[in-house]
């Protein structure tokens, strides 16, 4: 599983990096990148099948939980490792490891419950006539869900 | 007292992250990290234990024997020159990930490109695939 | 530890989103959404999600301060209240009352802005405004006289039904985000979305035709597209004759107007005019939705007459799908202006000089006498503040030093008042030239009713007290009546809204106990009306039932670029910020995320200015000059720039031109220059 973004809905508010980073008591997972004035993308975690964010990972802090690319705190040590082994720039590091955790925990992630233009998903069915769905999956070749 | 093995250090802040005592210091400046293990008594080993490179052993406390310190060039990316990782750290990556993923699709070894601007790339990336209509049409016009 | 969710509306926009404040042991310690709003189905932009952040702020006021020589000293509330009536009461006495002015607040609940308006004129002066003077206040005249009623005609979740979206002069992907939603839900059933804007923005991302009109050209392109529609024979004759009066004078005012005329006023394409009209009036379901971009301009009433001209001839009121879609930008704009605190109008829009109006109120507030109106704006206050015409003001929730245009004169005009009284939640540019500073509770302290942009008014429930020695600003308001010997004993909310129901005809039926989730939409005339999300489906509330089309010809704005000053300034917002930036830019998750007034200048002038990405910059006008950061971009045309007001300085810069009806300032245009620093 991972989030799902319909590119088109998004309208660069920021509403996810502000409630993911609510939610998670200060520190928030996803980033709003904008390209060239014409558009907004949210970047998210890929939970990649092959992560090398977990391969990098010394501790077993970060490893796969099923689809999900899982992160035990108590293991990090804050190397930095995870960070430069992520092909997307998702994973940061402030004494210890911060990436998305898919809101384990919650009914369901708060940038889905409240992005205000519909645009992100869980299910991998976005309800655009575009469907032009920026799915979960690696932009470098290796990491295809 | 700390022993650093300079050819297994690979510069990362693990040791520098776990220290309870602050003996160990950590900076970036002007494009180089250094790490200067001070003199302790203490007899936890947790940079020991911590340490992804094995680089660490305990020593018996000499004071005779200088503190350890290592310098570390930080790499530029390749995109935007920023100084962003010790080449030890990138080099263990390197070798992490398989051979054959090591290059985005626009070919670039993306190991050697800073985090901020992977995400940036991954963003155009899913800009001129994804965003259809006018947008589009200038987005996979402009480059 | 039990844990409990009060439902709340939103404090920030007008789209009025609920969500429920998390409360355990008295302290509120998160948001929870709420997925059966039917606008906003649970979602909840950035502002939204930084609420919490305001209400727990180190820098809330938390006690009644007097001013000293040297900053302030915290007082009791019997020696505010003391102060008050000493202030202002002298004022009245010595002056008459006709020298005391009042500002209400868009943030404030239709019952303390019910009662704002009735302190005002029951102390005797018709000077009682809010700041819908800076925004919509163009959108009250303008679709009164037009359709009978100032309001969204449409609700926001009715836009999905629509087939054609034009979006004139609103950034709503920014500001009311939650109507990209719907907006995207109209586009998957095949919709077509227009917008016109003279900057390309998050909104222009949906677009499928983007019309980069020159600012203020707004009357020329409708004119423009409303020439097209007739000349096409695309109107809705049947629609014309049957609901509407004035179709021949507007179409005698267009004759020779010609399409290459237009082109050459606005900078559009005329392909490209000719294709919008087309879309607009030839779709089965045409919706327009407006802001600022349309009404902060000396000819703001007449750019809204141009808009609801438009869609009257085309048939395109009173059905799903279709409408005149005024966006209000603050959570109770909407409801400040229903409650009467306008300098023209009672509460319920009965006009101010309508003898019938005093009548009614006299007997209904049991009052000896009520001054007539209209009084003056918020604008024209400060004009008079300056000129010793108003020599005490009692200012609430409101910063007019950072949102009127041209803000030193703002700054002397308010420091030369005798006497000046301000209430708010921070320490805001304007509070800082008070008197007396009175402390208020933000949305989450108090319960009372909000009205959104759509007219749904809502309950919001209180989820914790107020900081300090702070209290919601009805029982403020009643404080300060009954120190200036009112008779203002009201114990809570619902007995405020108890008398609005008797007093205000359009919110007769909403009564206390029907306010449950999802609200109810005025008008709702009595207890039983389920209320009227759809304005005129069988006829206008104006003579004979039929709207009236106004001919409006064009005029270009106020301060022209030239000379000393060659490039056009225009304003507006960015997401995560709101209005004049007391809130937002206390909000640690939002200031972060733009942290600094920026200009956006378009790249080939920077170039020829020799100024590059992220210089600093002095901008300069005739009223002033600011320093913001230099952005470089493609998103404005050559020749315009355009400045975000969140920030002090912005309005530093803008004219006071204003239209002369409305008496809206020209926000949008004025004309500048820009230099390097250093």
């Amino acid at each position: 599983m991972t989030v799902y973004v319909d590119i088109n809905r998004c309208i660069g508010c920021r509403s996810c990096e502000v409630a993911c980073q609510r939610v998670h008591g200060g520190s928030g997972h996803v980033r709003v990148s904008f390209v060239e004035g014409l558009a907004s993308v949210p970047i998210f975690c890929h939970h990649c099948e092959e992560a090398f964010c977990a391969a990098a990972c010394f501790s077993g802090a970060l490893h796969k939980e099923g689809d999900r690319t899982a992160f035990d705190v108590d293991k990090c040590t804050g190397c930095g490792l995870c960070a430069l082994a992520c092909p997307f720039g998702v994973v940061w590091t402030e004494k210890i490891a911060h990436k998305c955790d898919l809101c384990w925990g919650r009914t369901e992630p708060a940038c889905v419950a409240t992005c205000p233009a519909n645009a992100l998903s869980t299910d991998g069915e976005p309800p655009s006539r575009q469907s032009q769905v920026r799915a979960g999956r690696a932009g470098a070749s290796g990491c295809l869900r | 007292m700390i022993k650093v093995d300079p050819n297994l250090c690979i510069g990362c802040r693990s040791c520098s992250n776990v220290c309870p005592s602050q003996n160990i210091l950590r900076s970036d400046s002007e494009g180089i990290r250094r790490i200067l293990w001070k003199r302790c008594r203490e007899e936890c080993d947790l940079c020991v234990e911590f340490c992804p490179a094995k680089a660490l052993t305990l020593v018996p406390f000499d004071e005779s024997v200088s503190e350890p310190q290592l310098s570390f060039d930080l790499v530029s990316c390749r995109i935007c020159g920023s100084r962003y990782a010790p080449e030890p750290m990138l080099s263990r990556i390197e070798a992490a990930v398989p051979p054959d993923s090591q290059r985005d699709p626009e070919g670039r070894e993306w190991i050697r490109v800073c985090p901020a601007c992977r995400l940036r790339a991954e963003a155009q990336r899913a800009a001129r695939e994804g965003v259809s209509g006018r947008r589009g049409e200038a987005l996979r016009r402009g480059k | 530890m039990t844990m409990v969710r009060i439902p709340t509306v939103c404090p920030y926009c007008g789209a009025g989103c609920g969500f429920f404040v998390e409360v355990e042991k008295g302290r509120a310690t998160g948001i929870a959404y709420m997925p059966g709003h039917p606008v906003s189905e649970g979602s909840l932009c950035s502002k939204g999600n930084a609420a919490l952040e305001i209400l727990c702020h180190q820098e809330r006021l938390k006690s009644p301060l007097k001013r000293k020589a040297e900053g302030w000293a915290e007082i009791s509330w019997d020696e505010a209240a003391e102060m008050v009536a000493r202030g202002m009461g002298e004022t009245i006495k010595n002056d008459g009352p006709g020298k005391v002015a009042l500002l209400a607040s868009s943030k404030c609940t239709n019952e303390e802005n019910y009662l704002i308006e009735k302190l005002a004129r029951l102390l005797g002066t018709p000077h009682i405004d809010n700041c819908a003077r800076l925004c919509h206040a163009p959108s009250v005249v303008g679709l009164n006289r037009t359709l009978g009623a100032a309001g969204m005609t449409n609700p926001i979740p009715d836009i999905a039904d629509s087939q054609c979206i034009f979006i004139i002069g609103s950034n709503l992907a920014e500001n009311h985000p939650i109507i990209s939603r719907w907006i995207h839900r109209a586009r998957d059933r095949g919709a077509v979305v227009i917008v016109a804007d003279p900057r390309e923005t998050h909104t222009s991302w949906m677009a499928d035709q983007f019309l980069q009109l020159a600012p203020g050209t707004d009357v020329a392109l409708l004119n423009g597209m409303a020439q097209v529609i007739i000349e096409e024979g695309l109107i809705d004759e049947d629609y014309i004759a049957e609901r509407t009066r004035g179709f021949e004078e507007l179409s005698a005012s267009l004759k020779g107007l010609s399409i290459e005329r237009t082109a050459q006023i606005t900078g559009v394409p005329k392909e490209d005019i000719v294709r919008a009209a087309r879309s607009y009036a030839s779709s089965p379901a045409s919706t327009i939705l407006y802001s600022m971009g349309i009404t902060q301009h000396t000819t703001g009433t007449d750019n809204v007459q141009a808009v609801s001209n438009l869609a009257l001839i085309c048939g395109q009121i009173g059905s799903p799908g279709t409408g005149v879609m005024p966006l209000r930008g603050q959570n109770n704009v909407q409801g400040a202006c229903d409650m009467g605190a306008l300098a023209e109008f009672y509460p319920g829009y009965r006009r101010a000089d309508d003898p019938g109006t005093i009548e009614f109120f006299t007997s209904a507030w049991g009052a000896a006498a009520l001054p007539a109106g209209p009084g003056l704006t918020a604008t024209e206050m400060i004009g008079a503040a300056a000129s010793g015409d108003i020599k005490a003001m009692y200012i609430v929730g409101e910063d007019p030093a950072n949102s009127e245009p041209s803000s030193l004169r703002v700054k002397r005009a308010l420091e030369s008042l005798d006497f000046l009284v301000v209430q708010d939640i921070f320490m805001t540019a304007t509070a800082q030239l008070a008197d007396v500073v009175l402390p208020g509770a933000v949305w989450a302290e108090k319960e009372g009713s909000f009205t959104n942009t759509e007219r749904r008014v809502q309950w919001s429930s209180k989820a914790v007290d107020p900081p300090g020695c702070a209290l919601s600003d009805l029982e403020i308001v009643c404080i300060v009546g009954r120190s200036l010997g009112l008779d203002f004993s009201y114990p809570d909310a619902a007995s405020v809204l108890a008398e609005i129901n008797r007093t205000v005809p359009q919110y007769a039926g909403i009564t206390r106990e029907r306010l449950g989730e999802g609200g109810l939409v005025w008008p709702c005339p009595s207890p039983d009306h389920p209320g009227t999300p759809i304005l005129h489906t069988t006829g206008f509330r104006l003579p004979d039932g039929r709207a009236q089309i106004v001919p409006v010809p064009y005029r270009p704005a106020a301060e022209g670029p030239g000379g000393d000053y060659p490039l056009v300034l225009t304003t507006g917002r960015v997401a995560v910020h709101h209005n004049a930036g007391s809130m937002t830019r206390r909000s640690a998750s939002l200031i972060s995320r733009e942290p600094e007034l920026f200009v956006e200048i378009n790249t080939a002038d920077a170039q020829r200015l020799r100024i590059a990405d992220g210089d600093m910059v002095i901008v300069t006008t005739a009223r002033g000059e600011a320093q913001a950061s230099a952005r470089l971009t493609e998103r404005v045309k050559r020749g315009v720039v355009f400045m975000p007001f969140h920030f002090p300085g912005t309005n530093i810069l803008t004219t006071e031109a204003a239209d002369p009806e409305a008496r809206i300032p020209e926000f949008k245009v004025s004309a500048c220059k820009i230099t390097r620093r250093g």
